[in-house]
């Protein structure tokens, strides 16, 4: 399974989706949804995390399903 | 009754502005997504309207748990234990950023010439997240932007005089 973890208030809360399994409309539509936040968050200042290797770096590429984890990062300001 | 409390909640949040964007889907698939709300009226150190004490607890549980995926669990420990995490500058020579949960960020430099070539006139750097985050999770996140986005940090950062509590974290 594939996931992302936004941080947020509650601490975290986690939209996953399985790369394997997109037989069904279901399955299309949790990508989908995925990769939605992603490209939400990034227009809105967010940076995106990505574990690559084991450890979670900055990440500016385009969704990939296939991946384990991302994990949205608060914009961050000044003062 | 607990219809009732939560419009009464909503509408003290709504006299001092904090709401969601109109226009904007803020809880898709259950999730809450801070980017799309106007957190500027939240007072400080506060995660906004509808916290109860429980709520904030079960968030720094939970913030815990993903700061330590974040930072890995070696450097996680190290956090638990010394109570702060280094990190070398990728532009500065001779310097560290020594993080520790829920404060500025100091600026330590290997000698006194190192440290006069400081673009800052002062040793900490206030720097928080545009939403309330526990302050463990942000404290991993501001781990990955020096490390990865350094130079997004330098130009954000605001230099400060003294460490404080950051107060956009709780």
């Amino acid at each position: 399974m594939g996931r992302i973890i936004i941080a947020n208030r509650h601490g975290d809360q986690v939209l996953e989706w399985d790369p394997a399994a997109t037989d069904t409309e279901e399955a299309r539509a949790q990508i989908a949804a995925a990769e939605q936040i992603i490209r939400e968050a990034r227009e809105r200042g967010c940076a995106v995390s990505k574990k690559v290797d084991g450890r979670h770096v900055i990440d500016n590429g385009p969704f990939d399903p296939k991946a384990e984890e991302y994990q949205i990062i608060a914009p961050i300001a000044g003062g | 009754m607990l219809a009732v409390l939560r419009s009464l909640g909503q509408g003290f949040w709504r006299f001092f502005g904090i709401e969601p964007e109109p226009s904007l889907e803020v809880d898709r698939d259950g999730i809450e997504r801070p980017w799309l709300i106007s957190w500027h009226a939240v007072p400080k150190r506060s995660a906004g309207p509808g916290f109860a004490p429980s709520d904030y607890a079960r968030a720094r549980e939970r913030a815990e748990q993903v700061a330590r995926l974040t930072l890995g669990c070696e450097r996680w420990a190290h956090l638990q234990s010394a109570g702060y995490v280094d990190l070398r500058s990728g532009i500065f020579h001779g310097l560290t950023y020594r993080l520790r949960v829920g404060r500025r960020v100091q600026l330590l430099w290997d000698d006194p010439g190192a440290a006069q070539r400081s673009p800052w006139p002062f040793d900490w750097l206030c720097i928080n997240p545009t939403y309330p985050l526990p302050a463990a999770e942000f404290t991993a996140q501001l781990y990955l932007y020096l490390r990865d986005r350094e130079a997004d940090v330098v130009r954000i950062a605001a230099p400060q005089p003294f460490d404080q509590a950051l107060g956009r974290c709780f």
